[in-house]
């Protein structure tokens, strides 16, 4: 395939990626804001800095008044352009991406970027807000959930899906890691780990996994380590792993590039870490490297299949 | 009940789908039954279905003079447009004939010039054309064929005769809203489709890469064949990314190529792979910034050579807008005589040359009855309509003619058919015309794929999409079973 085309692929597949975690970011906060032990004093201001956090602000935010940091941390996460992590920015490049690989994508992809597009450029902020912003950010992310199977369903298990997949794990990877390293788990670790685990829908498969009520080191645990949820850091950078080796049909196990190192390094980390070294070192500790580690893959990647200076590189090929 | 408006009846075209007298055209009858029955309520809900799914699917095109490369719907109207067996066979021969002509009117000019030195064609006119380009005299392209993809704009006098308006020899668009038109319609209307033996269109992209494949360069049985865009910002973008799907090939940018000792590949993420045929849909002049626009960084630097060189061929070949000039235009007739000595089966409207003093004076005289169109310009842009223009748009064309006559021809207001027509939820006469195109490869192909467009303002003779235009679905009916 074309290294343009792989280029939008993976930027396609991490941007419905980011466009649907931060809808349910912001969905899980909305409701768990409302909950009494929200609304003492610090805490509510904590609950929507982490909340920013995952959504890609680095500095420290300065709320306003009270009563305003719900509706100013929505408008921020849903629809600020300068935010790249926004849904609105997210959907505009996902979209973007698209429309030139169009004639690589089925009708069915192609439209279900395109109406959610028109959807989210037919909105206001204030209208959102107005009729309370659940429904909006249902519509955002069901349909990108519904892009995951329609793209599983129409497309071609070929290079194109691959490096969506490439795309669309890495970034959940990234976005669960973002979510972890945001959270606070040293106060209220019950209402965290709940909280942690909605925000990656998770509460149900966790209550089945685990039979009991969630501390913190457990739901830590499980949206590190557990080995079959699909939004779990070790269960992404698996899949992350699987789609590199069916594009470079080196064998699982060896590498043929930087980005295959790194990651299966990764995997063998998250396959064999026990959750107690996970705590001895710092959960921060350990969040922050796997986004670090997350950022660096997805530059090896860029390196590996579509360079800024490809001419030469090529030509040595 | 949808009504059409009575002055239409009585009115000086011909129209598509009535009589004079007021009565359908046997052709249209279970057409027009059938809409009568589903009556204007129903009709309405399903043509705003309609537009949702064309915005969803983003049949869009892009207007250059919107600043923010506005996409639009283009507006596409539900009462479709029949063509009888007899009449497209009619056309396809015509095209065909017509077609055969202007390649080998292009291969001639760039090799022996056979009919300047006859002087059947004014030298001049075939140098001083824009697209005229010497880069590619004595080169030779796989099986002369230079003009593999065409539209030829027909048009409809009052007597209900088909006549040739214009050719469009270099990137001609369109065919995807014929594709889609059909589609659309068979969702929305599936009743209309019951009484009718309508030549499917579908088939299109197929015959395309059949004609893409048949020259390609080398002898190899699957060639690789590419389509070549400017990319999301070209109005055609979207018929670009629909022929490359539906071919099953790479649609690629400038970017996206590379040239290497002559030869043309693909940066993939598996390396690259060799090229044989581009299909492109950009101009010449941005093809390769080491031939043509040196700022361009939408070409390839070194296709031309490569080219050249006979290791790629590009479809449609590099100079045929010679062929299209609209100057060269009212010589066609003669091209047809000259090289296959037939007779030409489509006349040509009138054409006065301004570049001939006799004639401009005469096209100054009458700037108020005439239509004055810019030989170099296309799709509606630089043209203007005598009858319907200002005095200060009449005075700035003449002013224009005097300093560059020969960028000038004019001819006389034709009055295009009209057919029946939505707006605004009512039944109105607009006038339409008519774009079949043409795939030459083993021979000429004529597929029953034409594009109606339809000047959606009322009075307006304009049917371009950039002036306002729409297109209808066109059916040309099976005759004995056959297309």
């Amino acid at each position: 395939m074309l290294s343009r085309v792989a280029d939008s692929v993976f930027w396609l597949g991490r941007n419905v990626e980011r466009a649907e975690t931060v809808a349910r970011v912001l969905d899980v906060n909305y409701t768990r804001a409302i909950d009494p032990y929200a609304q003492q004093s610090g805490r509510f201001e904590a609950l929507w800095r982490s909340v920013m956090r995952c959504a890609g602000f680095v500095d420290e935010p300065k709320f306003g008044p009270a009563k305003k940091i719900a509706s100013e941390c929505f408008e921020f996460c849903a629809f600020d352009r300068d935010n790249g992590s926004s849904i609105l920015s997210s959907v505009r490049v996902a979209r973007a991406n698209a429309l030139g690989i169009r004639a690589e994508l089925t009708t069915e992809v192609w439209e279900v970027v395109n109406v959610l597009y028109l959807y989210i450029e037919g909105k206001d902020l204030r209208a959102v807000l107005r009729e309370g912003p659940t429904t909006f950010l249902r519509r955002v992310r069901d349909t990108m959930q519904a892009f995951a199977g329609i793209t599983d369903a129409t497309l071609t298990h070929g290079d194109v899906w691959n490096f969506l997949q490439v795309g669309r794990f890495l970034e959940r990877a990234y976005m669960t890691a973002r979510i972890v390293d945001a959270l606070d788990v040293e106060d209220e670790p019950w209402h965290e780990s709940q909280r942690l685990l909605e925000m990656c829908c998770a509460s149900v498969p966790f209550a089945q996994a685990s039979h009991h009520t969630p501390e913190a080191r457990d739901a830590i645990g499980f949206m590190s380590l557990a080995a079959d949820f699909p939004r779990s850091l070790r269960f992404c950078v698996r899949e992350v792993d699987a789609a590199m080796h069916r594009i470079s049909r080196a064998p699982m196990g060896t590498f043929a590039n930087a980005a295959e190192r790194r990651v299966g390094r990764l995997c063998a980390l998250l396959n064999y870490t026990p959750v107690d070294e996970i705590f001895a070192g710092g959960v921060h500790a350990f969040a922050t490297s796997l986004v670090l580690e997350l950022e660096l893959l997805g530059s090896e990647i860029e390196d590996a299949y579509f360079p800024r200076l490809p001419i030469v590189a090529m030509l040595d090929a | 009940m949808l009504q059409l408006q009575p002055h239409i009846a009585v009115a000086r075209q011909y129209d598509e789908l009535y009589r004079a007298n007021g009565e359908p055209r046997a052709e249209y009858a279970a057409l027009a039954a059938t809409l009568a029955r589903l009556g204007r309520d129903e009709i309405l809900d399903r043509v705003a279905a309609i537009n949702t799914a064309l915005l969803q699917r983003g049949v869009t095109f892009t207007v250059y003079a919107d600043s923010a490369g506005t996409e639009r719907v283009f507006p596409f109207d539900v009462i479709p447009r029949i063509l009888r067996h007899d009449e497209w066979s009619r056309i396809d021969r015509g095209i065909a004939q017509r077609v055969r002509a202007i390649n080998a009117f292009v291969h001639d000019v760039y090799h022996a010039e056979r009919i300047l030195r006859e002087k059947r064609i004014p030298r001049e006119l075939v140098y001083s054309s824009k697209h005229y380009n010497r880069e590619m005299i004595d080169v030779d392209v796989a099986h002369d064929i230079y003009i593999h993809v065409s539209g030829i704009d027909l048009i409809r006098n009052e007597r209900g005769e088909f006549l040739v308006l214009e050719d469009n020899c270099r990137t001609p668009s369109g065919i995807s809203y014929v594709l889609e038109n059909r589609d659309v319609l068979k969702r929305g209307f599936p009743d209309l489709f019951r009484d009718y033996a309508v030549c499917p269109v579908d088939d299109y992209p197929s015959r395309l890469l059949d004609v893409l494949r048949f020259v390609a360069p080398r002898g190899d049985a699957t060639p690789m064949v590419v389509v070549l865009t400017p990319g999301i910002y070209n109005s055609a973008y979207f018929e670009h990314t629909l022929l490359a799907r539906r071919m099953g090939v790479e649609l690629v940018e400038g970017r996206d190529l590379l040239v290497v000792d002559n030869v043309v590949f693909l940066k993939t993420t598996r390396g690259l792979e060799r090229v044989d045929v581009i299909y492109r849909r950009t101009d010449d002049d941005y093809l390769d910034p080491l031939y043509f626009l040196p700022d361009s960084s939408l070409g390839v630097p070194g296709l031309m050579n490569a080219y050249r060189a006979g290791n790629v061929t590009i479809a449609n070949a590099i100079g045929t807008g010679v062929g299209d000039d609209k100057s060269v235009y009212r010589y066609v007739p003669e091209m047809i005589r000259f090289y296959l000595d037939e007779e030409p089966l489509l006349e040509n409207v009138p054409t006065f040359d301004c570049n001939d003093d006799t004639q401009r004076r005469h096209v100054l005289a009458n700037l108020d009855k005439l239509v004055v169109k810019n030989t170099n310009a296309s799709g509606g842009y630089g043209m203007l309509m005598g009858p319907f223009a200002s005095r200060m748009e009449r005075e700035s064309f003449a002013v224009m003619i005097e300093a560059t006559p020969r960028d000038f021809i004019a001819q006389p207001v034709v009055e295009l058919s009209s057919s029946p027509t939505l707006v605004d939820g009512e039944m109105h006469a607009r006038r339409v015309d008519l774009r079949p195109f043409a795939l030459y490869g083993r021979e000429v192909d004529v597929p029953p794929a034409a594009l109606t467009r339809v000047a959606l303002r009322e009075g307006s003779l304009v049917v371009n999409s950039s002036q306002g235009g729409g297109s209808k679905d066109t059916w040309v009916l099976q005759g004995d079973g056959t297309c």
